[in-house]
């Protein structure tokens, strides 16, 4: 036979090089997750005498397909009181709880907070601003008028993220990313 | 080495017959098989056809000498010469019923000669050459000889160098979406993915130098990692060629191919350079190749490199800009080859780059936001080059060894080994900034695999080749979000293709096991179900086909395919919101394998100035995996439309028509239409995504003059009808119109500039910028296809 270029080294080092980089694919699955996912969203409302309500919902599987929990908590409103609230909203799935609020604060160009309350009568103001002067929301103020009508409302809480829509101070609704959509319960008493 | 009989009685006819293997689709059609006639006098005829051993190409204009030795009875001897036709047929009549001696030469071929007896009957013979330089190409060329065998009982389309380089586009995908059967899922310009007879993803195989490319296919946004400067073809094979390519070629195959290194020749190569308007995209790619590398220990070495840099900016919608759609590509290649008297070997080293960005408005939180996206018009419009978030950041990296080995008596034995690494990242925008340089989705994919090919010697007629086939391949889950979990593949394949040439019979017959194993790593996080496991599968898939000359150029081939696709690890364990679309994607991991049973029928029609061919198919897929709606997911977030991936039983039938027609000398008429029919078995209606019905139509003008070299004009329209077959389940209305656009082209090859010789090609795609949105893009609920695009191709070879 005339002379090869090491028929049987060659095979032989093909072998090898599979074998070898076989195990370069070590496969893994890192348990980075996302760090950022909030998984609960507290109200807490005090009013002026200092008695402090705290309603909250929960995400449990944080991204996963499970529906949020019901919430947590009753929210009961007196009428003709102006309460100061706050919302929060943490990553619980992680150890120790992370406090994304801090971080929503700390990027308040980027984010805003919308309410929307029910019934009529009942109002919302944010308080806090960003850099800029808009308002950012992670406080407020709600004041149920001594006119309006007990029964059940509602308190919906959006989270708004800006990146590449811009945050302007006059919106209504959210133009940007929504990173929250929660529904509170909150009853007027009579 | 043909055998050389000196006594060729009836039995050794027989044998003569069934060796004759026609490659021209017309070869045997016109030379009648006249099996044993009765000997008619004195005058014998003698025919038949010369081929290429290994190729089974007809060789034309080959010497055939017939020489009678002079006896007691002639004084003189006598000799006939006659050349072979465009098809390698010759014909002798009124020859002596005597022995004779046949001599058959070609230019680059070894003689044959050998002798005949005519004393009894008349002849009908087969000539097989054997290359005599060269020896060592072909037999590379014989590993691809599969292609070409499957091509008698298959739809194929090849679009060879000198096509590709009139037609590039500013994707692989593009380049290829004027083929018969080939529909393209595009994210605006840069990404493009193929889709063949309905089928996409996983489904549709793509080949590049000979691997199967794994680039994470599975994604129907992520486009193939392949450099579509570095073809010298690229082939589409429409149906299911799973015997040959493995369980994802259910659909079909892209093959993208480049020519053997040289192994021989000095340093020669390319400069190209392609603009696009619509993205204010350049391109620039460099080749050189040579055979006379002398490298130290290997000694002679032929070698090939390519460079090529693209980057593009936004993409242009006729009213607006489509923003953050630029990309970027940075590829590089290089092959070093040996041909030695024992085979060839080559080993080649290449990778792909790419950044690109994704549609801005496509990126959305949640359904509300996905609703405001798609009632707003595009605010963002203007261009620029800059990419931002969200964006896409890969590498492809291969390392292939290829080695054949020449074996006595016609065999060869391919061995290929092949390297790939593929590393995807996805960045969003979501989550706090600190975060933000952090890719949302990082997978890194590593893949081996081994491909063993023997082919052996025609024996009997029968030609083929029996191959095994292994991979084994690993993936990383990085990076902040969940997609899809770590897992580790192993793949074994055994298989046989062979075909069957008698007369004007060919029959081609394939057949296939594979044993896949599956083990997939469980994610460490809460509310991600995927569980650690492994699951194996086995089946075996085949094929038959039977190929007929029915008359002189028209050939008709039916086929049927059992083939099958083991669920991927996406259709499994897929959770989560799919940004461009709110969609939440959730896997079963329970999913059955696919099964799919196809029946199709070719027609090819070859005159001078008339080539049509038609196909026809209906495939049956039983676990037909899909993303069928539920109901919405509910998330903090808010809510978004819920998918499950799951399974039904589909049928896919369809119809492809191309022809080219040349009336006048230098007009030529190009047409080509399809249709895809896919419905669902179990539930009624139509399946999702299915392209619509298309036909284009072409008219070009050729000539030539001094200077302008070999210059074409031509003008085409694409029509595209609108799509009725939209299934019930669809959540948002999509673009469902018809369309027609139209193109322009023009150019010359080998026009003189300066010293140099150059090609040159302009196109203008969507002449009208007409306003349109195909049902198959991906960002068809908020933008529509790119505008009119006028492109500019140089190449200067050296």
């Amino acid at each position: 036979m005339t002379k090869m270029f090491s028929r049987s080294s060659f095979s032989a080092g093909s072998l090898a090089l599979l074998v070898a980089a076989s195990a370069c694919g070590d496969s893994s699955t890192a348990p980075g997750g996302e760090t950022e996912i909030i998984s609960r969203v507290t109200l807490t409302l005090t009013a002026p005498g200092g008695a402090v309500q705290t309603v909250y919902v929960d995400d449990a599987d944080g991204n996963g397909p499970t529906a949020p929990s019901a919430q947590v908590g009753t929210l009961t409103l007196a009428r003709g009181v102006t309460y100061t609230g706050a919302v929060k909203f943490e990553n619980r799935l992680v150890n120790p709880i992370v406090d994304i609020t801090t971080e929503v604060r700390a990027e308040a160009n980027q984010h805003r907070v919308f309410y929307t309350v029910t019934p009529t009568g009942v109002t919302l103001t944010t308080t806090d601003l960003d850099s800029q002067n808009r308002p950012l929301g992670t406080t407020f103020t709600k004041a149920v008028a001594a006119t309006a009508a007990p029964g059940a409302g509602t308190v919906r809480v959006l989270l708004c993220h800006y990146d590449s829509a811009v945050k302007v101070g006059t919106a209504t609704s959210c133009a940007g990313e929504t990173d929250i959509n929660i529904l509170f319960a909150a009853t007027i008493a009579n | 080495m043909q055998p050389h009989s000196s006594r060729f009685n009836c039995a050794s006819f027989y044998v003569c017959v069934l060796l004759a293997s026609p490659s021209g689709v017309a070869a045997l059609a016109a030379a009648p098989l006249h099996a044993q006639t009765a000997p008619h006098g004195p005058e014998r005829h003698v025919h038949g056809i010369v081929e290429d051993s290994v190729t089974g190409r007809a060789i034309e204009q080959a010497d055939v000498i017939v020489e009678i030795a002079p006896t007691t009875r002639t004084a003189a001897g006598a000799t006939f010469r006659k050349r072979t036709d465009d098809h390698g047929r010759f014909d002798f009549l009124d020859l002596p019923a005597t022995i004779v001696t046949i001599r058959v030469r070609a230019i680059g071929y070894v003689q044959d000669v050998r002798t005949l007896d005519l004393t009894s009957s008349d002849r009908l013979i087969t000539v097989h050459l054997i290359a005599a330089t060269n020896m060592l190409q072909e037999i590379a060329v014989r590993a691809d000889t599969l292609a070409e065998r499957l091509g008698r009982v298959m739809a194929t389309s090849t679009l060879n160098a000198a096509a590709l380089s009139k037609t590039r586009g500013q994707t692989l995908g593009e380049t290829i979406k004027n083929l018969p059967g080939v529909a393209l899922i595009q994210f605006g310009p840069s990404i493009a993915k193929p889709v063949i007879r309905g089928l996409n993803s996983q489904r549709v195989l793509v080949m590049n130098a000979g691997m199967k490319q794994e680039d994470q296919q599975w994604g129907t946004e992520h486009a193939p990692n392949i450099d579509s400067f570095d073809a010298s073809s690229v082939t589409v094979v429409r149906g299911a060629a799973t015997v040959l390519y493995g369980a994802d070629a259910i659909g079909g195959v892209v093959r993208v191919d480049q020519a053997a290194v040289p192994d021989t020749g000095r340093l020669h190569g390319d400069v190209a350079i392609n603009l696009f308007s619509n993205s204010r995209q350049g391109a620039l790619s460099m080749g050189a190749e040579g055979g006379q590398l002398r490298l130290p220990v290997v000694g002679t070495t032929g070698f090939r490199v390519r460079f090529t840099s693209r980057a593009a900016g936004n993409g242009a919608a006729p009213d607006y800009y489509l923003s953050n759609t630029g990309f970027r590509e940075l590829n590089g290649s290089a092959t070093l080859g040996v041909a030695r008297s024992w085979g060839t070997a080559d080993v080649r080293l290449s990778r792909f780059g790419t950044e690109l960005g994704v549609l801005r408005q496509a990126h959305v939180g949640n359904a509300e936001d996905l609703q405001r996206a798609m009632t707003t018009e595009p605010t963002d419009s203007a261009f620029s080059y800059g990419i931002g978030r969200p964006n896409q950041r890969v590498e492809h990296t291969t390392l292939r060894v290829r080695t054949t080995f020449a074996l006595p008596r016609e065999n060869s034995v391919e061995v290929v080994y092949g390297l790939q690494y593929n590393h995807r990242r996805e960045y969003d925008n979501h989550g706090p900034l600190r975060f933000r340089n952090e890719p949302a989705f990082n997978l890194k994919l590593f893949s081996n695999s081994l491909d063993v090919r023997w082919t052996h010697p025609r024996w009997n007629g029968l030609r083929g080749t029996v191959g095994t086939s292994a991979l084994a391949q690993g993936n990383q889950t990085l990076g902040k979000a969940f997609l899809i979990p770590g897992y580790d593949l192993w793949q074994t394949a055994l298989y046989a293709q062979e075909e069957l040439v008698f007369g004007r019979v060919s029959v081609n017959a394939g057949l296939r096991g594979d044993v896949i194993s599956q083990t997939t790593i469980a994610y460490a996080d809460l509310g991600i179900r995927s569980a650690a496991g492994t699951r194996s599968w086995k089946n075996g898939s085949g094929s038959l086909g039977v190929a007929y000359v029915l008359a002189d150029g028209l050939d008709v081939s039916v086929r049927a395919a059992r083939a099958w696709r083991p669920p991927t690890v996406n259709e499994r364990y897929a959770q989560g919101v799919h940004h461009g679309t709110a969609q939440y994607e959730l896997g079963d991991a329970t999913l059955q394998s696919e099964r799919s049973m196809g029946l199709e029928t070719t027609l090819r029609f070859r005159r001078p100035s008339l080539h049509v061919d038609a196909a026809a198919y209906s495939n049956t897929i039983g676990g037909f995996i899909y993303l069928q709606p539920t109901q919405p997911v509910l998330t903090i977030r808010g809510a978004f439309p819920g998918y499950r991936y799951t399974q039904t039983s589909a049928r896919l039938r369809g119809l492809e028509l191309s022809s080219s027609w040349t009336p006048a000398q230098h007009l030529e008429i190009t047409t080509n239409g399809t249709l895809v029919r896919g419905t669902d078995r179990t539930h009624g209606g139509p399946l999702f995504d299915m392209p619509a019905d298309r036909v284009t139509v072409a008219a070009r003008v050729t000539g030539s003059r001094a200077h302008l070299g070999s210059w074409f004009v031509g003008a085409g329209s694409q029509m595209v009808r609108r799509q009725d077959g939209v299934p019930a389940g669809t959540v948002y209305t999509l673009p469902t119109a018809g369309y027609a656009l139209m193109q322009l082209e023009a150019g010359s090859t080998n026009v003189v500039l300066g010293s140099h010789h150059v090609d040159i090609s302009l196109s203008v795609n969507n002449a009208l910028d007409t306003r349109y949105r195909d049902y198959l893009s991906r960002y068809r609920l908020f933008v529509n296809d790119a505008g009119r695009d006028v492109v500019a191709r140089l190449t200067m070879p050296f």
